[in-house]
């Protein structure tokens, strides 16, 4: 193999290296030791990087992939490697271990998961100097790598001061949904599943659905994420967010969504008896750290009933709606 | 904060100077490979210097490389998401590893050029490529799907790279060792 080659074939082995979710620690000093070398390996991996990335690449792959793909019985090429694998298979599967162990256990071990209990706040100071306020009943898994900071929203609802860091970004994600900040403070409230709000109170976040960036939201300004689509919220977030307080602002929002906020701070579980009801449209400002009241103040302005068991509270379509 | 030579040199325990130079060469070739525009690429290797020396007087880097590649990547994009919207002024900016979204018109020379030299490819090698940079598969999934150990994975993405390389004008062709 020629010099040139030779050095084409390292630049391609780090870009797929770097490309990789988990780029070894170890490895770093390494590959600034080999473009440290030669301005050829600079050159060579620089070209290399761009052409990986470039949207040309993408393009042609995408043609060549709409071509009939044949069957995995490589002709040539691929008998070389089989050659080559029948005779140290223990070392390519010792390699493989080692490259799967150092992928799967930093992630692992570097991974911490924080929860409330029902009625309960808590507020968590994460590894690399942020701080987070989870809501009652909330479920949160933060992971602090030397490169990316993740939290994932479980359930419930948190809000995050995010330390400034001017490379290693911080992200949420609350089902398909995910924010992504360098530095800033705002709230992500997982209604459901499939239904996630953002408020953002100081800087700016994006919020993308499914790895895609979409909205890029700014101080004061929020966001609703509802079954894969992103709808900006212009105004709604000013000094502290609602749930600190106990209270929620409901604009136009299912009743289903209240009452699992609702039920965040209950013990007794609040039972929906009817399916319309789910979808029963509300607004208005609720004191949702007060099961009661809340109930209560829902029972005054919707047609619904509210009754209490000794186990479960339920809610059932108002005696009169039939008649409207 | 301007990364100036002499803000560099003033600092022990980093770089010196002339790694920097190599550094903002290399981030430089990187970076006017991706973008036409001439202030954009001037913008964006300065923003990753000062960003890489602010860095790097923060913490000790895994790899200053390693970074200046991947701050250099996010920039190209913020700023081709600035020129396609009116975006106010922010006071933190969000970070994307979003591929650039409407990079003008692909050269259709090298667009052609890459589809000769993938046609050129050993089918398994292309199919390989293709899993791995269009549809984002794993090293270990493509092995699994395609019944091969991960160290093949691995040979077919670099040497396909390196043929796709080969074959960019201005790449000298030496067919010296064919495998």
């Amino acid at each position: 193999m020629s010099r040139e080659n030779q050095i084409a074939e390292e630049a391609a082995g780090w870009i797929d290296r770097l490309n990789q979710p988990a780029f070894d620690a170890a490895a770093g000093p390494n590959f600034d030791a080999w473009m440290a070398a030669s301005p050829r390996h600079r050159d060579v991996f620089a070209d290399l990087q761009a052409l990986w990335q470039s949207e040309a690449l993408v393009e042609a792959l995408g043609q060549a992939g709409r071509a009939p793909i044949t069957a995995p019985a490589p002709p040539e090429p691929g008998n070389r490697f089989r050659r080559t694998w029948a005779t140290a298979p223990r070392l390519a599967a010792a390699a493989c271990a080692m490259l799967l162990a150092i992928m799967l256990i930093l992630p692992i071990v570097s991974t911490s998961t924080y929860r409330s209990g029902a009625g309960k706040f808590r507020s968590v100071v994460l590894a690399d100097g942020s701080r987070v306020d989870l809501s009652s009943d909330t479920e949160l898994r933060v992971r602090i790598l030397p490169w990316e900071r993740t939290a994932t929203l479980v359930r419930g609802e948190a809000f995050f001061d995010v330390h400034h860091e001017g490379v290693r970004a911080f992200r949420v994600t609350s089902g398909t949904t995910s924010v992504r900040v360098l530095g800033t403070a705002f709230n992500v409230d997982r209604q459901s599943p499939t239904r996630t709000a953002v408020s953002v109170y100081r800087g700016a976040v994006e919020v993308g659905v499914d790895g895609a960036a979409n909205l890029v939201v700014r101080k004061g300004d929020g966001a609703r994420v509802v079954d894969g689509h992103v709808v900006a919220q212009p105004r709604i977030a000013e000094g502290a967010p609602d749930w600190k307080s106990g209270w929620f602002e409901a604009s136009d929002i299912p009743l289903g969504v209240l009452i699992g906020k609702v039920q965040r701070y209950s013990a007794r579980p609040i039972l929906l008896q009817d399916r319309s009801l789910q979808a029963l449209p509300i607004s208005g400002r609720f004191h949702i750290a007060d099961t009661d009241r809340a109930l209560q103040a829902v029972q005054a302005a919707y047609h619904v009933e509210v009754a209490y068991g000794p186990k479960t509270i339920s809610i059932r379509p108002g005696a009169r709606a039939e008649d409207h | 904060m301007p990364a100036s030579p002499h803000q560099i040199e003033s600092l022990a325990g980093e770089p010196p100077a002339e790694d920097w130079r190599a550094i903002a060469a290399t981030l430089g070739r990187y970076v006017r490979a991706r973008t036409n525009r001439a202030d954009v690429a001037e913008d964006v290797v300065q923003e990753t210097l000062s960003r890489l020396v602010h860095q790097s007087r923060l913490q000790k880097l895994v790899s200053i490389y390693a970074l200046g590649f991947r701050i250099a990547a996010n920039l190209l994009v913020d700023h081709h998401r600035r020129d396609s919207r009116y975006v106010a002024e922010r006071e933190e900016e969000p970070a994307s590893q979003a591929p650039l979204p409407d990079r003008v018109l692909v050269g259709r020379q090298e667009l052609a050029i890459l589809n000769d030299a993938l046609a050129a490819m050993p089918p398994l090698r292309r199919d390989v490529l293709v899993r791995r940079r269009l549809q984002g598969q794993s090293c270990a999934a493509i092995a699994r799907d395609l019944g091969l150990s991960p160290k093949a994975v691995e040979k077919h993405i670099t040497r396909g790279l390196a043929d796709l390389h080969k074959a960019m004008p201005g790449n000298a062709v030496m067919r010296g060792g064919e495998r």
